[in-house]
């Protein structure tokens, strides 16, 4: 009885060094039931987990091949874009290269046709001028032979007198007279 | 020393016919504290576990996941879902803390349930699950605590308070009888089912070695399961209502 009262004052105090060991005893470990249960556990579960994990790998797949192909479509969107892009920058080149020769050409025409005019207009310019001066030459002659002639009139009427008169005359009849007898 | 022989006689007859021991603990003394040895092996080897295999698993990641990383891939997504319906919008930072102790919790519950811990024998009590104990799930519980009470001051600031005379005041006390409610219940849930499948087991098998256990078993199994994932879900709740309602 002692020695149970001194045991269970033992089991109170609790020593803290002891014995690690192994406990073989099959039965109290339960080490049958356990492993049944794990192999249970595993034959039944692998397959669950299998599928789960199975599918959720064809998930992510499947997904990862869908960006893929937006991916790719996109990719493909955008060197459809950039082809374009290069054939209209070309076109715009092309068009600007036009309307500069254009542009040119209109500047060149338009020089041409002004220089043309241009010269006309001198040309017109310088007959112009020719002409008024040939007019003018033409009224001072005639005023200068106007007036000769008003001054040779005048000299005329001043100084004619009927002797003068008919030496003219004379000489005049001469000269007829000369022309008569040669023909 | 006055405990007659009598009933001294009777408890010891018991003890050797059932050999079911409870109550008894492995003791290390460190630093002043009696702390459950048993407890703490476990519970690194549980660690070392996890650890191992996560480490295992994402050393060498794929764009596309192989075995290993698919499966922890799935943990993971799993333990999302689970905090993103519990907490809402805000769910992310607490994500490894949800999956801490729902991932801790679960492998504790199924080392215990499948493990054969009974191989090595201690000096004094024997190793079980970590969560066996009730300083394993006090100790979580009270994690949970203190992380929804964080979750709630950092979110609200001292507005959190408000919480406790929300619909009238009258219902202060409860409010305030709630935070110890809460620990308590989690912490108690968790040890007492644990403990008591482990027992019905142990008791099964010192009756009936083979065959009978092995169901009591499988539901050990599903209740190990469950209980993680209440534990897990209900920490997120509560810090997912201390966190709601903030304008």
């Amino acid at each position: 009885m002692k020695n149970v009262t001194h045991s269970f004052v033992f089991l109170a105090h609790w020593p803290f060094a002891g014995s690690f060991g192994l406990n073989t005893d099959i039965l109290a470990t339960n080490l049958i039931n356990l492993t049944v249960v794990v192999g249970v556990l595993i034959f039944f579960g692998k397959g669950v987990l299998k599928d789960l994990l199975d599918n959720r790998k064809q998930r992510i797949l499947s997904t990862i091949r869908n960006s893929e192909e937006l991916r790719r479509g996109t990719l493909e969107q955008l060197e459809k874009a950039r082809i374009r892009l290069q054939k209209v920058e070309l076109e715009a080149d092309e068009y600007r290269m036009n309307g500069y020769s254009e542009i040119e050409r209109e500047k060149e025409n338009l020089i041409n046709a002004t220089s043309i005019s241009l010269e006309q207009l001198e040309k017109s310019k310088n007959e112009t001028l020719f002409y008024e001066k040939q007019r003018a030459m033409n009224q001072v002659r005639q005023r200068v032979f106007q007036q000769a002639v008003q001054g040779a009139l005048g000299t005329l009427n001043s100084c004619l007198n009927t002797e003068l008169h008919f030496r003219t005359i004379r000489a005049n009849i001469g000269i007829l007279g000369a022309i008569e007898w040669k023909r | 020393m006055n405990i007659t022989p009598c009933s001294i006689k009777t408890l010891k007859g018991l003890y050797d016919i059932s050999g079911v021991e409870v109550g008894q603990h492995f003791y290390w003394q460190i630093g002043g504290f009696q702390i459950h040895a048993q407890v703490l092996i476990t519970s690194w080897f549980v660690i070392t576990i996890l650890l191992g295999s996560v480490i295992i698993a994402v050393r060498n990641p794929q764009t596309i996941p192989t075995d290993g990383q698919n499966f922890f891939e799935y943990v993971l997504e799993f333990i999302r879902d689970l905090s993103k319906t519990q907490i809402g919008e805000e769910y992310g930072p607490w994500v490894p803390f949800i999956g801490t102790m729902f991932l801790f919790i679960f492998v504790s519950n199924w080392s215990g349930a499948l493990l054969p811990w009974k191989i090595i024998e201690l000096p004094h009590g024997e190793l079980a699950a970590p969560t066996n104990d009730i300083n394993t799930t006090v100790a979580l519980a009270l994690l949970t605590s203190a992380a929804y009470f964080y979750a709630g001051l950092s979110k609200k600031g001292l507005s959190y308070f408000e919480k406790y005379i929300k619909p009238t005041p009258i219902l202060l006390p409860i409010n305030i009888l709630e935070d110890f409610t809460k620990p308590l219940s989690l912490s108690f849930r968790l040890f007492g089912n644990i403990l008591a499948d482990e027992l019905v087991v142990v008791v099964l098998v010192s009756l009936v070695p083979l065959v009978v256990p092995i169901p009591v078993m499988f539901l050990g199994l599903f209740t190990s399961g469950i209980q993680a994932l209440i534990f897990a879900t209900l920490a997120a709740a509560y810090i997912g209502e201390s966190m709601e309602g903030h304008h």
